[in-house]
């Protein structure tokens, strides 16, 4: 059975013309909540059953419709999931450990939010991304304060001072009318050295 | 977990660029053989010369205008230039592709130096052929304001990709 799919693959591959490839392999990931419903977590990332495996085949016939087609929907060849991790629920969970001890972490959330407010937009791993918004934010609404006690704590927490300036002058006319919500998360390929989810990050 | 939605609302080149408008012709931007999706990422080094655009359509005497222009200049978190114009081709015919077509402001090489950039390609059908003028100065074009001078009407289609410096981390590792 596995000898006889590879063949059809290679063969399907070879008869059409080359697709440009892109950073992983086509895999059509049906939305894995319907093989979740039995209630058991799936913790390995990308179990991709055998027999979806053969429908790999199919990934460049579908690629030849699409440029004819209109490209409504459609983010990438290879879907943007969430990397294989399904749980349903969060009880309990309040603190991103991000695989650090807490000075790393602390060092790290404060080095992303630094970018960010300096760059507007960064590329950085999913889990990153959605641990920085709280800080953003505190950055943010602190430079709303605008007071000096205010200012001096964004300065103990960005690492360079410019940037904590720049922010308290230009915040009125960029986030004046805003409440909140001062980040946008956009989720995009995987990383191609350990398949991490990535997304950008950007201020709204 | 925001539901599916159109890329471009997501990655809000509508809004910034555009309004919303519903696409009506096929666009398909290609730089050297790897084909333009929305949101996806390419490097300096790729997108140096002008790609190969074909417009769908099935008519080839109706006319279209391709914009290219950068929302992000000079870098996301002070779009102070916005939008810089990288290039304009007006008159491509109907189901052809942009050499057919004449180009007003030649294609400038993007060159982000700061964060990371959205290039936004945009498709207005003419109603017929006319002189589009050049501006005079490629920063601060309005993508909007210029669709309103010339009576291009909403956009007929639109694809964006991000770049960013190629000595960041999007050079050193894909």
């Amino acid at each position: 059975m596995a000898s006889s799919s590879t063949w059809s693959m290679c063969s399907l591959r070879a008869a059409l013309p080359s697709i440009s490839a892109s950073p992983s392999c086509p895999s059509i990931s049906f939305p894995k909540y319907p093989s979740s419903s039995s209630g058991f977590k799936l913790s390995k990332p990308k179990s991709g059953p055998k027999p979806i495996n053969s429908f790999v085949g199919l990934a460049p016939m579908s690629t030849l419709l699409f440029p004819s087609s209109y490209q409504d929907s459609s983010f990438e060849f290879t879907i943007i999931d969430n990397g294989g991790r399904i749980s349903a629920m969060r009880h309990g969970r309040k603190v991103p450990k991000l695989n650090r001890p807490p000075d790393q972490r602390k060092a790290l959330l404060r080095s992303l939010t630094t970018q960010l407010l300096k760059y507007g937009r960064i590329k950085t791993t999913r889990a990153r991304a959605s641990a920085m918004r709280k800080y953003v934010d505190k950055m943010i609404t602190m430079a709303k304060d605008g007071s000096l006690h205010k200012r001096r704590q964004a300065l103990g927490f960005i690492y360079e001072k410019q940037i904590v300036h720049a922010l308290f002058a230009e915040v009125e006319e960029r986030y004046g009318g805003r409440e909140g919500g001062y980040t946008r998360i956009i989720r995009t390929l995987p990383r191609r050295g350990d398949n991490a989810p990535m997304a950008y990050i950007e201020l709204v | 977990m925001p539901r599916d939605r159109d890329p471009l609302v997501v990655g809000r080149v509508i809004g910034d660029v555009l309004e919303p408008f519903t696409r009506s012709i096929g666009l398909r931007v290609v730089y050297s053989s790897r084909e333009v999706n929305n949101g996806c990422e390419f490097r300096p080094s790729q997108i140096v010369n002008q790609p190969r655009v074909e417009v769908g359509g099935d008519d080839l005497r109706t006319c279209y205008t391709l914009v290219m222009v950068d929302p992000d200049a000079p870098s996301p978190s002070d779009p102070s230039l916005r939008e810089y114009l990288h290039w304009l081709v007006t008159d491509i015919p109907g189901t052809t592709g942009v050499t057919f077509g004449q180009e007003i402001v030649c294609y400038e090489n993007p060159r982000p130096s700061m964060g990371i950039h959205r290039f936004v390609f945009v498709l207005f059908r003419q109603l017929g052929r006319q002189t589009v003028y050049a501006p005079g100065w490629r920063q601060n074009f309005n993508t909007r304001d210029f669709a309103e001078l010339y009576n291009l009407g909403s956009p007929v289609a639109a694809v964006y990709f991000n770049c960013q410096r190629e000595s960041g981390t999007g050079g050193r590792r894909r």
